[in-house]
This record gives structure tokens, C-alpha cells and sequence, in this order.
């Protein structure tokens, strides 16, 4: 048991501590160093984001630190796990099902299921019965604000609409950790507000430590910690106080 | 309802490739097996429905027509000897040359006469029955109509499949070995694709001089007291011939009639082929059409795993799809054959599909899905959910 990071802690405690990441990917006969040796955490409650240029480590940061892309060097300290890294491929989704919540850009919806169907098969794996599912279900597509479009299938929504969709895929495990990788891109700035809304709230009222990956300069605005990473190292990383009610609009 | 029967169902157009393939697969298999099957209903279906309960052949007979066929005659009372035996009668079947009269116009020139043609000829086989009221060798969807009709003297009653090949119909004068006859009923649901059948009495088959009877005749046929005891008696009556014979009841010799067909080599050969032709086919297009309906929902795949579904569950999801694939393939499969079979029945061809049939094939084609579930399990390996990342 590592004496830093907590499943169940108040805020400011750290959720999620990594250390000396190294990650290497082969472009033709050489290496590229996307991670250089990356130390990095993030706390309970803390909407922590992560920014910088395409390239320049981000996303494979996230890869790394939630079990889904190997790191050649260093260690991730998660919840109750001490290194992440030493655990079986089984046991790493076993961590994912548990406590991590992930949205992506793409929304990743399947086409045949409707808005509740999305949200509970991913609750049915979790060893939920079919009833608590589909109610818990219910709350977290409530909490997002589709209530009223609970058996609409992707094809019928809109793409903010699916976006909360997915974050309520994410939300309804009630994970300690949320993975978000460019909520926002693929929305207009109404939507885009929503989401990192959302985001916000699951940070302040459910205690996750959020990670966010975004290249959108305006989200700064309700970020618990900003961190700049640029060329597979971490250049700057600043706590400020965030604004909920900051207004991200396009115009 | 499940994620893998959602999907199933909402992209059907996706899997219709896979469903086809399957249901082709099945109706070639099918529709072979149960020409085959038909053709041998074809000679049999008069005496399975048949009012005898019980029939008795020579011990070595292994169907009705394969092993043995001819009796002594004094099995005939020997059989009567079982107290609940309430009528015996021989199985008799005869053949001959069966040929339709033109009416020829005697002012007609040789060249008109020469475009009518010669009269048809061919060979026919003959069912016989007794024309004796609820006889045992009366099928028992002959009307009374029929039977009076048949109990008059030098009558024929053909089925209305036969009537082409045979250049007859009903009321026309025919010869039959050289004497005439009249055909006098038609038939419903006794085609033969393989030779025309006619039916006639017994009666006029002595009158014909064809008649069995010399000291052995055929199979014999029993009505006894009580139907539901068939099993019983035909124990009985195998313990009482004590080796001289073989009874069995009307389902034992039907299923044996049935099976007899595939003791030719040539028609396993057949059939085998088409099994496997069926398995390739169903399997590569099954197998690719799988992998692609998967890869299309790859990102999504991708998206559990993110979250934390195991590859395990997933592989769950691809083994669930192709069993469902594969029900819907077995349901298309029997709805084509049967539609062939409606269609097949109208030119005389019997295309049977006996429940056993149905359940072997059935399950091969489930087996044939869920084997190409399993090969394109592989392609979940892409499911990455680091690539979803960018």
C-alpha cells in the first residue's frame, strides 16, 4: 500500500501519483521519446487540466496513467495500487471498471442502444442487477440534463447531447477517477459550456479527480490546475482558482 | 436486451450477408436431403398412410424395400392368432406398361395424324387396395367417393401429378399391359418424381392376371383392436413368430423407409458434398461479415474497454452475436425450403423436412456461426482504446 494516494479521499488528497514516465514509440528505425521522464499527479476533487500543442504528449500521458498504454519507464500510483504497472491486463480493467470513468472526443456511442442502454450495459459489468442499472442509469442521464431523452438512440441525438450521453456513461460508475480527452473539440461553444460543466461538477460535488486533456485555451477558466506539457515534458503546472460560472462562448 | 440481439437487430442490414449465407447454406443441405427423403416417400407414401397398425416382414428386412419382401401365405392366419389382430391383408404392388388412347379422326390427314403424336407410354407402378369398406390397406385419406369408384371393374385412380406424364385425365380410357382401363379418380398428394404411380383394386389386378397368387405374397398388413397398443402387440406378435418374422409398427417402418435412402453410397456422396460446399460457403461469408460488423463498432468496443470491460466480455459480445446470427440463419433456411418444397410439390417433387432433419441442420448452422465468431474474434485485438486517444 502506497502511503500517498487514496481510494475514498477528502479533497486535495492525492487520487493519482505518477512518477518518471518514459514512453517511446518506433518511427521507422528510430525511437521517438513522446514522455521524457514525466512526474505528475492529481488530487481528489481537483479538475486538473492538462494542455499543450498536438504532440506534445497529452494524450499518451492519459494512455499511461490509466493503465491503457504500457510506459517503458516509471510508475503510476493509483487510488490503493501501488504501481499500476505491475498488475495483470485483467486486473488494470479490472481498476478501469471500478474507478475510472473515460470520455473521448469521439463519442463512442454503439448505434443500436438508446441513451439508457449506453449507460447500463457498462453498469451490468460492473455486477450491477438489471433494475439498480437501469436506475442509476436513469440519475446520471438526469444529472446531464437528458432526463426527457432517456430512449433516443445516437442517430436522434445531437452531438453536445451525445457528448453528455458518454459523460454519463462515465459518471454513473461513480469513478474516482474521470479521463477526459478533448471533451469539448468536436462541440460548439454551447455545448462545449455544458460538458466542462459537467466536468467541473463531478470534480466539486462527487470529489473524482479529473483529468483533462484539451488544447482549448478557454476551459482554463474552470480548472482547479493547469498543466502545460510540451514535447513529452511537463513545462509548467500552476494551481488557480476556478470560475463555474465562466462563460465559454463563441462568440 | 442485449447489447449483441440491439445491434443484431438495429444493423440487420449489416449481417444480411452472414444471414443469407447461412440460410443458402441450409436450404442447399436441406433441400437435398429431403429430395432424397421425398423420393423414397414418393413409393411409400400409400402404404405409411395406410390404415395398418402393424406390418410383418421377413426377419432380414431392413425397410420396405431393401432386404427381403415375400412371405409364405400361411402367415396370413397365423397372424390372425393374436387375439386383438382384427384384419390381415398381403401388401401387394404390381407394375406394368401403362399407355393413353388417342381419339384419332379418321378423315384427318397423315400429316395432321403424324403432328398429334404417338400415345404416350410409360412405365407406372400400381398401389393396390381393397375396395372391402375401412379395409386395412385403404389410405386413410381416400374419400368413399373413391373407393366405391375404385371397386368397379378395370378402374384406375392416378395422381393429379401424373396426369401430365401420363397424357390422361379424369374419365379418359387408357391401356394398362395392353387392356383398358378407365381412370376414374385423381389424386391429391401422392407425387412420384421418379415413375407414375396408379392405384387400383385388388380385384381388378386378378382380373388384369397380375395378382399374387402363388403360395407367397407380400408384407403383411394388420389393423388391430386398438392403435395406441401397437408397440405391445407388435412384441406379442414378434414373440409369437419366434424368428419367422419381423413386426413393426407404421412409424418404425416409415423412419426405416425414410433412412433407406442413404444406404446408397452415392447419395451420401451427394449430400456430403453439399455439407461441406455449405460449411465453406457459410463460414467464409459468416466469418467476413462478422469481422466487418465488428470493426465497425471497433470504436465502441474500444470505448468499453476504456472503461474497463474486459476482452473476456467482449469476446462474450462476438460469441453472442454469431449464435444469434446463426438462429436467424436457421429460421431463414427453413422458410426457404419450405417455400422450395411448396414450389417443388407442384411439379411432384416431394422435398421432405422431417423434425430430425430440421434439428441436425439447424445446429450445423448455429455451429457454423459461432466457428466464425470465433475466427473473427482476432479482430477485437484492435479494439485499442489508446487510439481512441488523440
Amino acid at each position: 500500500m502506497n502511503k500517498h494516494t487514496k481510494v475514498h479521499g477528502k479533497h486535495g488528497e492525492f487520487a493519482l501519483e505518477a512518477k518518471g514516465l518514459v514512453k517511446r514509440f518506433k518511427s521507422g528505425r528510430s525511437y521517438v521519446e513522446v514522455l521524457k521522464g514525466v512526474d505528475f499527479d492529481a488530487r481528489h476533487g481537483d479538475l486538473t487540466m492538462v494542455m499543450g500543442p498536438s504532440g506534445s504528449g497529452k494524450s499518451t500521458l492519459i494512455a499511461a496513467l490509466s493503465g491503457l498504454l504500457r510506459p517503458e519507464e516509471g510508475r503510476v500510483d493509483a487510488l490503493d495500487v501501488d504501481d499500476l504497472w505491475k498488475l495483470s491486463g485483467g486486473r488494470i480493467d479490472k481498476f478501469r471498471l471500478d474507478h475510472c470513468g473515460f470520455i473521448f472526443q469521439g463519442f463512442n456511442l454503439f448505434p443500436a442502444l438508446s441513451a439508457l442502454q449506453q449507460v447500463t450495459t457498462v453498469l451490468k459489468y460492473q455486477g450491477l442487477s438489471p433494475e439498480k442499472a437501469k436506475k442509476r442509469a436513469a440519475l446520471a442521464l438526469e444529472e446531464v440534463g437528458l432526463g426527457h431523452r432517456l430512449h433516443q438512440r445516437p442517430a436522434a441525438l445531437s452531438g453536445g447531447e451525445k457528448q453528455r450521453v458518454a459523460i454519463a456513461r462515465a459518471l454513473a460508475k461513480d469513478p474516482q477517477i474521470l479521463f477526459a480527452d478533448e471533451p469539448t473539440s468536436a462541440l460548439d461553444g454551447e455545448n462545449g459550456q455544458v460538458v466542462i460543466r459537467l466536468l467541473r461538477r463531478a470534480a466539486t460535488e462527487h470529489g473524482a479527480a479529473v483529468i483533462c486533456v484539451t488544447h482549448d485555451p478557454r476551459l482554463e477558466a474552470w480548472a482547479d490546475r493547469v498543466i502545460h506539457i510540451e514535447d513529452g515534458v511537463i513545462i509548467d503546472d500552476q494551481r488557480r482558482t476556478p470560475n463555474p460560472e465562466a462563460i465559454l462562448a463563441s462568440h | 436486451m442485449s447489447l449483441a440481439l440491439s445491434t443484431l437487430l438495429f444493423e440487420w442490414r449489416r449481417y444480411m450477408a452472414a444471414v443469407m449465407a447461412l440460410a443458402l447454406s441450409g436450404l442447399l443441405v436441406l433441400a437435398m436431403t429431403g429430395v432424397f427423403i421425398g423420393i423414397g416417400k414418393g413409393f411409400t407414401a400409400a402404404i405409411e398412410r395406410s390404415s395398418a397398425d402393424i406390418f410383418i416382414m421377413q426377419p432380414g428386412a431392413k425397410a420396405l424395400f431393401s432386404g427381403p419382401m415375400g412371405m409364405p401365405r400361411r402367415f396370413v392366419p397365423l397372424a390372425y392368432n393374436h387375439p386383438e389382430v382384427v384384419e390381415v391383408k398381403t401388401l401387394d404392388m404390381s407394375g406394368g406398361n401403362f399407355q393413353n388412347i388417342k381419339n384419332v379422326d379418321p378423315t384427318a390427314t397423315a400429316a395432321d395424324r403424324a403432328k398429334q403424336g404417338a400415345p404416350r407410354q410409360k412405365s407406372v407402378l400400381v398401389n393396390i387396395i381393397d375396395t372391402a369398406p375401412g379395409s386395412v390397406t385403404i389410405p386413410r385419406d381416400y374419400s368413399e367417393e373413391l373407393v366405391e369408384a375404385l371397386r368397379q371393374p378395370f378402374t384406375v385412380a392416378v395422381d393429379e401429378t401424373a396426369l401430365t406424364p401420363l397424357g390422361v385425365k379424369l374419365g379418359d380410357k387408357a391401356l394398362f399391359n395392353g387392356q383398358t382401363v378407365t381412370v376414374v379418380g385423381v389424386l391429391r398428394g401422392y407425387p412420384n418424381m421418379m415413375q407414375p404411380t396408379i392405384v387400383m383394386s385388388r380385384d381388378s389386378l386378378r382380373m388384369l392376371g397380375q395378382a399374387f397368387e402363388g403360395p407367397r405374397v407380400g408384407p403383411l398388413m394388420l389393423k388391430i383392436k386398438d392403435p395406441a397398443r401397437a408397440e405391445v402387440v407388435v412384441a406379442q406378435l414378434n414373440a409369437m413368430g419366434n424368428g419367422q418374422w419381423k413386426a413393426w409398427t407404421r412409424q418404425q417402418l416409415a423412419d426405416a423407409n425414410a433412412g433407406a435412402m442413404f444406404e446408397e453410397g452415392i447419395l451420401v456422396i451427394i449430400i456430403g458434398g453439399c455439407v461441406v460446399l455449405g460449411i465453406i460457403i457459410g463460414v467464409a461469408i459468416t466469418w467476413q461479415t462478422l469481422r466487418g460488423a465488428i470493426m465497425a463498432n471497433i470504436k465502441e468496443f474500444a470505448s468499453l474497454r476504456a472503461l474497463g470491460v474486459g476482452m473476456g466480455s467482449l469476446r462474450r459480445i462476438v460469441m453472442e452475436l454469431s449464435f444469434w446470427v446463426g438462429m436467424v440463419g436457421v429460421g431463414a433456411a427453413i422458410l426457404l425450403t419450405w417455400l422450395l418444397s411448396l414450389l417443388a410439390l407442384s411439379n411432384a417433387v416431394i422435398i421432405s423436412m422431417p423434425p430430425m432433419l430440421l434439428i441436425i441442420v439447424g445446429g450445423g448452422l448455429i455451429a457454423i456461426s459461432m466457428l466464425s465468431g470465433l475466427l473473427s474474434m482476432g479482430i477485437l485485438k484492435k479494439s485499442q482504446p489508446a487510439d481512441l486517444l488523440r
